[in-house]
């Protein structure tokens, strides 16, 4: 063994002394500028797996926060001065005023919800496809208003009931009918890369 | 090399010190950029959350509310308010920082937009405790409900308040509104209801006719030279404004109270198949078009007239056919 020792010890010193003397220093230093590079190459690369991982955590904390807010507004929304009723009725939405807010691109912009619509019972068992849509021409015999929709992506709807009244004329008497009716409220949901 | 006293340093020694030091402070420097960032996000966070708070001020049908914000460090929050961008509704933003190591305040966080809310505050809040309560604001029928916040850490002290103004403030519990009297002092913003005073704000009531329930039905509020008009419930959001964000946040409410307008109109039309024949059309038409053209606090006072008239019509309807 210390046979074989001292002959790999002789081949190593061979091969050594076969490099001139002013090379050895640059091959050391190449190769420590190699192993730096490397190391550096690594730590960069852990930096990119953390940001990535914080980067997905933002976003699901922005769409919880977005969800949050959607929720808390549209249990408040009815009480708003754009659905309220006229007959100081809490969670009372004014169909009259409904009809025009329907199609009104300047409050597309206003709530944060990706869509807002409410569908009246006449609607809730139907898939929104069969759904008849509300318009000036056929109100109050339809079964969604469409107040906007963004038409996003991605979009959770949160929902509200709300008592839905309009006036309506029966014996030379003008009245307040009120039927139960949902408010639907979308919220997008924005993924990683998604401004 | 054979002096035994001299230090050998090669040079791939030299080299590796300071490839290393570089590194080295490449990595502090990383560090440092990512507990900013990290920080900034925090307060972005915080700032989008505050927004969150703001819905339950919704007042519905009830004539104020109120409520409290508390947190565990000293805060800034900052406001700032634009009628000409996101055209009718105009938008205000917040944003946040708290106090880090050393009392320094941490770099502000990004700014959150607020499209659907009228926020009346000073451009910046400093303090842990923030006060908010919101009151309706009617012209004649409800545009929105005005939130107004104030620090908790600042009293204001209310002198010669009329019974209506202080039983408002009483019923929505602001402990930091002192009305000072001969037993109970007060240190703070001093706030008069008279002109002659050395008051930090003086409030002027300009309603002298006899459908007034007192002369602050309407008036003006005074900060040094700038004069703030109001109607209203309105008074409270300039005594807590600034001048800046309250005059953008009456241009607003203007905005919002013509597009409620036209909303009107239409149900006018919609209500009037259902036997009913409201009168309140061409004077509702002239009060958007006065309100279209506002150009400040100044001409409020101008829609006070139309205001009460469309409210004379809407109550005198038919029983049923009320508008609003």
């Amino acid at each position: 063994m210390k046979q074989k020792k001292s002959n790999s010890r002789f081949n190593f010193e061979i091969k050594l002394t076969k490099i001139p003397k002013s090379k050895r220093s640059q091959l050391k230093i190449q190769e420590m500028a190699f192993m730096l590079l490397a190391v550096v190459l690594f730590f960069i690369l852990v930096g990119l797996f953390i940001v990535s991982v914080i980067y997905s955590n933002l976003y699901k904390e922005a769409n919880l926060i977005s969800e949050s807010r959607t929720l808390s507004l549209v249990t408040n929304l009815a009480d708003s001065p754009e659905f309220s009723c006229s007959t100081y009725k809490s969670n009372c939405v004014d169909s009259d005023k409904l009809i025009s807010l329907v199609g009104r691109k300047t409050y597309e912009n206003f709530w944060p919800f990706s869509s807002l619509k409410l569908v009246k019972s006449t609607g809730f068992d139907k898939a929104e496809e069969e759904m008849l849509k509300c318009t000036i021409a056929n109100y109050p015999n339809c079964d969604i208003f469409v107040v906007y929709d963004r038409e996003v992506k991605n979009e959770k709807a949160i929902s509200s009931f709300v008592a839905l009244c309009r006036k309506e004329l029966e014996n030379e008497y003008t009245y307040d009918k009120c039927e139960i009716a949902k408010l639907v409220a979308g919220t997008e949901i924005k993924e990683q890369g998604e401004r | 090399m054979k002096n035994k006293k001299a230090i050998e340093m090669g040079f791939n020694w030299l080299f590796a010190i300071i490839v290393g030091g570089f590194i080295l402070f490449l990595a502090i420097y990383a560090s440092g950029k990512f507990i900013r960032t990290s920080e900034k996000t925090l307060y972005t966070e915080t700032a989008a959350k505050l927004v969150v708070l703001l819905d339950p001020m919704e007042t519905g049908l009830a004539s104020g509310k109120s409520s409290e914000i508390n947190f565990n460090k000293e805060t800034k929050t900052f406001y700032d308010c634009n009628s000409l961008i996101n055209k009718p509704f105009g938008r205000q933003r917040i944003s946040f920082s708290e106090k880090t190591f050393g009392e320094k305040y941490g770099e502000e966080g990004e700014k959150i937009s607020i499209k659907d809310r009228y926020v009346f505050v000073e451009n910046l809040i400093e303090g842990r405790r923030l006060s908010l309560f919101s009151k309706p604001f009617f012209m004649p029928f409800k545009i929105a409900d005005l939130i107004i916040i104030s620090s908790k850490d600042n009293n204001y002290c209310f002198y010669d308040t009329p019974e209506e103004i202080k039983k408002d403030i009483e019923d929505l519990n602001l402990d930091h509104i002192i009305f000072p009297n001969s037993t109970i002092k007060c240190s703070g913003t001093k706030v008069c209801f008279s002109k002659n005073s050395k008051c930090d704000i003086k409030i002027i009531g300009m309603c002298e006719d006899s459908s007034c329930e007192n002369d602050y039905d309407y008036g003006y509020v005074q900060k040094g030279k700038e004069k703030l008009y109001y109607v209203n419930d309105l008074i409270y959001a300039a005594i807590f404004s600034s001048s800046e964000i309250y005059e953008c946040n009456i241009k607003r409410l203007m905005s919002k109270l013509n597009e409620l307008g036209g909303i009107y109109l239409n149900k006018v039309n919609i209500i009037e198949r259902k036997g009913c024949y409201p009168t309140l059309q061409t004077k509702l038409i002239i009060m958007m078009n006065k309100a279209k053209e506002l150009d400040s606090s100044d001409d409020l006072i101008f829609l006070i007239e139309q205001t009460k008239e469309i409210d004379q019509i809407n109550e005198e309807g038919k029983t049923g056919c009320r508008l609003y």
